[in-house]
Parts: C-alpha cells; structure tokens; sequence
C-alpha cells in the first residue's frame, strides 16, 4: 500500500514534467492520459481495499500518520481522479482545435500539460493529508497552479479572471489558517479535564473534540467556512467562479467545477465533524444551512440573468455547491447520504456540460448564448449529449442528481423543517426551468431544419462533430449518471453509510 | 499560551515591538508611493523578527530559532527583494490609485484596530494575561488592515501587500498565542508565501505587458 501511495504522489508530477520537458505534444498527450488512468485505478484500488476485510480497520495511515486514508478521503480522490481522467482525455481534442483556432502557441501548449498534471497532483494529494494546516497550504497551491491554468490563452478577460481568482482565493484561505489557528488553541487551552490537544491531526482532533473550548470553536469553524468558503464557491463568497471559471479552458473548468470544489468541501465537512464533536452539532449544521440556501439562491438569480454559456454553468456549480452544504447542514443519515451522493452526481454531471461548451465555443467561436444557434443541426451527438446532461444536471430522473437532491429533500421533511423544504423545491425548480429554457434556444432554435446556420463571424457551419476524444468524456459520465439513477450497487450504499458514520459519529 | 509570569522587561519589549508592528501598518496606510509600501512591510517583518526571536530566547524554543530565522530570510529579506527587484525592472514609478482618501483611510484604520482589540478581547480575556490581549488585538488589526488595503487601493503590487500583511498578522497571532504550534506549518507557511507572491509577481508582469498598467482599475470586463 506505502508503494502505491508513493506511486500515486508521483506519476502525475513526472508526466507532467516530462510532457514540459520533451516538447512533443503527442507525447503530452499520451503521458497525461496514461498518468490520469494509473491515477484513476490507484484511486479505486483504496475504495477496494478500503471495502474489503482487510480494510476493516477503515483507514490506511502511512508515514506516522501525516498520510490517512479513510473512507471520505478514498471517495472525494476518487471523484478528483475520475474527473482527471476525462479532462486529460477532452484536452486532446480541445488543445488541438485551440491550437488551431484561438492561435494558442507552443508554449502555451506545453505549459497547459505540465500544470494540468500539477492541478491534478495537488488536488490529489489534499484529501489524504492528515495535518490540517498543510491541507490548507495544499489548497493554496491548488489555487497557485489553476490561476495560471485560466491564462493558458492570454489576454485581458483572462488575465482578470486569474487575478481576481488569486486575490480573493488567497484571502480567503488566510482566513482559514487563522481558523486553524484558533482550532489549535482551542485544544491546548486548560479545558474540561486539564488536558491538551496538541495537534492539528483531524484524526486527532476529531477523537478529543470534546475537549476543545466551546467559543474559540465557534468562531475557528465561522472562519473555515468563510475561508475554505471562498475556495468552494459559497456564496457571498463566490465572486471569483463565474469569470475564472468562463475564461479558463475547458476541461479545466471541469476540474474547477467539478473536483476542486468538492476537494475545498471536504475540508469544511472535517472541521464540521470536528466542531459538531465540541459544541454539539446544532451550531455547524446551521451555519452550512444558512450558506446553502445563500449560495443555491444567489447562483439561481446568476442563471436566470445570464448571457454566456459557461457562465452559466459556472453560476450552476455554485447551486449546486450550495445543495450540497444544505444537505450536510440538515444532518442526519438521509441528508449526509444525499449531499454525498449529490457530490457524485454533481461531478458527473457538471464535466458534460463544461465539455459540450468546449466544443461549441469551438464550432461557434463564441460563448454568448445568443449567438448560439440550432446546434442540433451542426453537431447533432454534442447536441444529443449536451441536453441528456443537462437533463441529468437539473435532477430530471432517472438521474443520481435526483436521488441525492430527493434525498436532501426528504430529510427536510423528516426534521420538519417545512420552510427549507418550500424553498428548496421552489428554488429547484426556478434552476430547472432558467437552465433548460437557455439550452432549449441554443440546440433548438432554428425554426427550418434546412436554415443555413452561421457562427459569429458570419461564416456558414459545416455540419459535423469533432471526433471521439471530444464526445467520450462527455458521454462516459452520462451512461454513469443515468445508471446510478436507476440502481445504486450495494457496496457503494454500505460505503456511502461508512462516511455518513464518519461524519456524524 | 505564553507563561503568566513574564519577567517586567519583557513585557515593556513585547509592547513597545508590537506597537511598532502596528505603527508600520500605518505608515502603509499613509503613503501614496510603492516603495514606500515595500520598506515599510520590511520593517514590519523585521520588528515581528526580533519579537519572535525573543520569544524563543524566553521560552528557550529551539522551534522559535529556525521560525524567527526563516522569517529574517523569507519576509524581510527575500519578498522585499524580489518586489523591489521588480519594480527596478520594470521602471514602476507609479502612484497607487486610492478609492479611499489617505487621512479616511487613516480613521479606517483606527476603527479597525479598536474593533480587533474588542473582538479578542471579547473571545480570549478570560484565559490570557493583558500582555497577550494587547498582542493578539494587535495580530487581529495588522489582518483587518490588510484586509483594508486590498479593498481601497487598486494596484497589483499593494494587493500582494495587502496579503503579505494579513499573513504577518496571522503569524503573530500564532506566535503570541500558540507558540508550540508546530515547525512544520510555519515552515510551509512561508513556502507558501513565497509562492504566492512569486506567482502573483508573474501575474503582475504578465498583466503590465498586456495592458500596460499595474493599475486593477480597469479589471472591469468580467460582469454578471
């Protein structure tokens, strides 16, 4: 196992410096699809293990406990790796149409594979990282290889993009580490029975979170959720995802989108584990309830008025980030289960989505909505993928959206909390119908099938779609999604269980 | 948490670095010039430096040696260095642009040190001795006023001081108030600070060619 982690720490930091290295781009190419798919069955091969008798322990901890893997952790690198894996694939054909169309350079080329594959690597890496401090430095760095990641192609929107990004990420984490900080002293103050947590382990932390003091606790959690906040994308916090994630390529956006911010969760979830330990579970759980409804709210008002596609996609993660924390914050088996299962469902759906704007953006040169037209008839299987993964994003059944939304739903009805659930459904449904009726006008909006459709510039389409590495990535989550709407397999409900005990133990 | 009975010169020191500490957050707050920014944040570093060597002196902290060392070489001598290296460079004699005027910005300060001092005092005064309030109240401004800074002056190099700021602030805060905290944070705390402001100088450059200011007046393109 010691070899495997190793193993996995490494593969993506030489592919990524060998594909920087070497100059060659069939070589980048190849290098980061081979590192995502090692990286990818090293992931599962913790789930199995973790799974199997051996594992009954439920953690692996290596390196005198700097490297813990539990169950949570082993789930959220599993959704980092598998989102890696489509990117490192969609980037082989959305590179060589930038390089075609948008004048990228080589340079540029090379730098995207070398600090894609770094993106991955610290991401990676977070989740099973014991010391909390060096979690957060880890999502610094995150933060350090996206924000050049988002000038791949450089110009003035981009370079906005990335510097809004840095500022606010940063300060945000500054506020986190100040958290941690508090957390820290929080252990080592004389509490009940004279003892000291010296630690800044979550292991640790967590088995004597009731020794921590009460109000320190109180006010280190505000500041993580704040600060790690930012990073996720809660709302009012978001104001750097909807530019980083419009001007950054692709399938970077979906490794934004989709596993970043369930990486940045993860942290919040420890500390709440963490801080429901020490205070009782009712403060944390209000605090996420109160940022979720925020944030699904302030992101619905961004969809609503929105005019560019990833935009609006972007402006959807944050919905659907603050879906996720509702369900945490509400608690109990059935909305930990859900806002877990929503994780999931999330990071299947949103990488369709960032991918077929990839490849209109491609066909149309242009991510305004309005200029996007009858795409049904240029790129009928990007349409077809598109709006099946639209359908599943929205929580149409059968989809695992649905089921982690209706879960989060019933447990809203289960504590009796009518007004969370009102607001839930109205806002649910507010995002349905914003969302598809945008989509509708770009797929379908040609009266007559035989319209000659023209992009931006006024040159006519040929019909045509772009070829296997850009519709596999898109249709691989899809096949994933509709199947766990429809049977979830027993052993990914009994692991699911063994985080839901994790978290509210 | 630092011992209750500290000998009396080390309370006068720890007040007098500390008050300095916030004085130089001042002396930013005061100035329209980059380089003065950029000297003051040195001395700034510096004063928390000697404090931190003190500490480890009292406390007889080999962990505070190798922190306060690495602070002397990665605060005060590397980032001051590669900031005015760069504005060397690139010839920057710019004036910063300031939303808020310098003597609001001034009153701006002192309301947000009296709010830290209540804030801390509020949360740790049952449990700390008044040498600690006083520092800690200190730490929590030096954060609000970097805070402060990001907010009301539109050039890259002040919001990468803006930063800078609030992490002294949170470093002294740790030092005063946990200073067992382990070396290994401290030490990829400042890793991570000097990335940070390596990869933020970068942007700058990147963003000076492009647009041909450090000016963030005109990021304005991205609505809605």
């Amino acid at each position: 196992m010691k070899i495997l982690i190793v193993l996995f720490l490494f593969i993506p930091f030489i592919a990524g410096l060998c594909s920087f290295v070497l100059k060659n781009k069939r070589v980048a190419e190849i290098l980061t699809f081979i590192s995502s798919i090692v990286s990818l069955s090293i992931s599962a091969a913790f789930l199995i293990y973790l799974m199997s008798e051996r594992g009954s322990a439920g953690v692996i901890s290596i390196f005198n406990n700097a490297v813990v893997i539990d169950k949570f952790s082993a789930y959220i690198v599993l959704l980092v790796a598998l989102i890696y894996f489509l990117s490192s694939m969609y980037s082989i054909s959305y590179m060589k149409l930038a390089v075609k169309n948008e004048s990228v350079t080589d340079g540029e080329f090379f730098r995207y594979y070398l600090l894609i594959n770094l993106f991955a690597l610290t991401m990676l890496v977070a989740p099973i990282l014991n010391n909390m401090a060096l979690y957060l430095i880890d999502i610094e760095l995150t933060t350090i290889t996206s924000s050049f990641l988002v000038i791949t192609e450089i110009t003035e929107k981009s370079i906005e993009a990335a510097w809004k990004y840095i500022v606010v990420v940063s300060s945000g984490i500054s506020l986190a580490l100040l958290g941690t900080v508090l957390f820290y002293l929080s252990g080592n103050l004389h509490g009940v029975y004279g003892l000291h947590v010296s630690s800044l382990d979550w292991t640790v932390l967590s088995a004597h979170s009731s020794y921590l003091n009460k109000d320190l606790v109180k006010i280190a959690f505000i500041l993580i959720v704040i600060g790690l906040g930012t990073k996720v994308g809660l709302a009012p916090m978001h104001t750097w995802v909807p530019d980083a994630y419009s001007e950054a390529p692709s399938p970077v956006s979906a490794m934004l989108a989709a596993s970043l911010e369930n990486v940045a969760l993860y942290g919040i979830i420890r500390y709440f584990n963490i801080a429901g330990g020490s205070t009782g579970f009712n403060y944390p759980e209000t605090v996420l309830v109160i940022a979720g409804i925020f944030s699904i709210f302030v992101g619905i008002m961004g969809i609503i008025n929105q005019n560019s596609t990833k935009r609006l996609f972007a402006y959807s993660s944050i919905e659907q980030m603050g879906i996720i924390s509702l369900g945490f914050g509400l608690g109990g088996v059935f909305g930990t289960f859900g806002a877990l299962f929503q994780m999931l469902a999330h990071s299947l759906s949103k990488p369709i989505m960032f991918y077929g704007s990839g490849n209109l953006l491609h066909k149309y040169k242009t991510k305004e909505i309005k200029n996007i037209k009858g795409v049904i008839h240029t790129m009928p299987k990007t349409a077809f993928l598109f709006i099946a993964g639209a359908l599943t994003l929205v929580g149409a059944p059968p989809s695992a959206a649905f089921i982690g939304e209706f879960l989060i739903l019933l447990e809203s009805f289960k504590k009796s909390d009518y007004f969370i659930s009102a607001l839930l459904i109205i806002l649910l449904i507010a995002a349905f119908i914003a969302i598809l009726a945008k989509l509708n006008s770009m797929i379908f909006g040609v009266s007559d099938g035989n319209a000659t459709i023209y992009d931006v510039n006024n040159v006519q389409l040929k019909t045509g779609d772009f070829g296997t590495a850009s519709l596999a990535p898109m249709a691989i989550p899809l096949i994933l999604t509709i199947c766990l709407g429809l049977y979830i397999p027993l052993p990914l409900k009994s692991f699911l269980d063994g985080i839901v005990r994790i978290i509210i133990k | 948490m630092l011992g209750l009975a500290l000998p009396i010169y080390l309370n006068v020191t720890i007040d007098l670095l500390t008050a300095f500490i916030l004085l130089s957050s001042f002396v930013m707050l005061s100035s329209k010039w980059i380089s003065f920014y950029i000297h003051a944040y040195g001395i700034q570093s510096f004063l928390i430096f000697i404090l931190t060597l003190i500490l480890g002196i009292e406390t007889q902290s080999v962990n505070l040696y190798m922190v306060a060392l690495l602070t002397l070489l990665v605060r005060c001598l590397a980032v001051p260095y590669l900031l005015l290296n760069m504005m060397k460079k690139f010839s920057i004699k710019e004036e910063i642009n300031l939303s808020i005027k310098i003597p609001a910005s001034i009153i701006m300060g002192l309301i947000l040190t009296v709010f830290g001092y209540f804030l801390i005092f509020r949360l740790i005064h049952n449990f700390a001795p008044d040498i600690i309030i006083n520092s800690a109240a200190i730490a929590l401004s030096l954060i609000f006023i970097g805070f402060f800074m990001i907010i009301s002056r539109y050039t890259t190099i002040t919001h990468i001081l803006g930063l800078l700021v609030i992490e002294n602030g949170i470093f002294l805060f740790s030092v005063i108030l946990t200073p067992t905290l382990p070396l290994i944070v401290e030490l990829v705390v400042l890793f991570d600070i000097l990335v940070t402001v390596v990869a933020m100088l970068i942007l700058s450059i990147v963003m000076k060619i492009k647009t041909g200011s450090l000016s963030t007046g005109m990021l304005n393109r991205l609505v809605g």
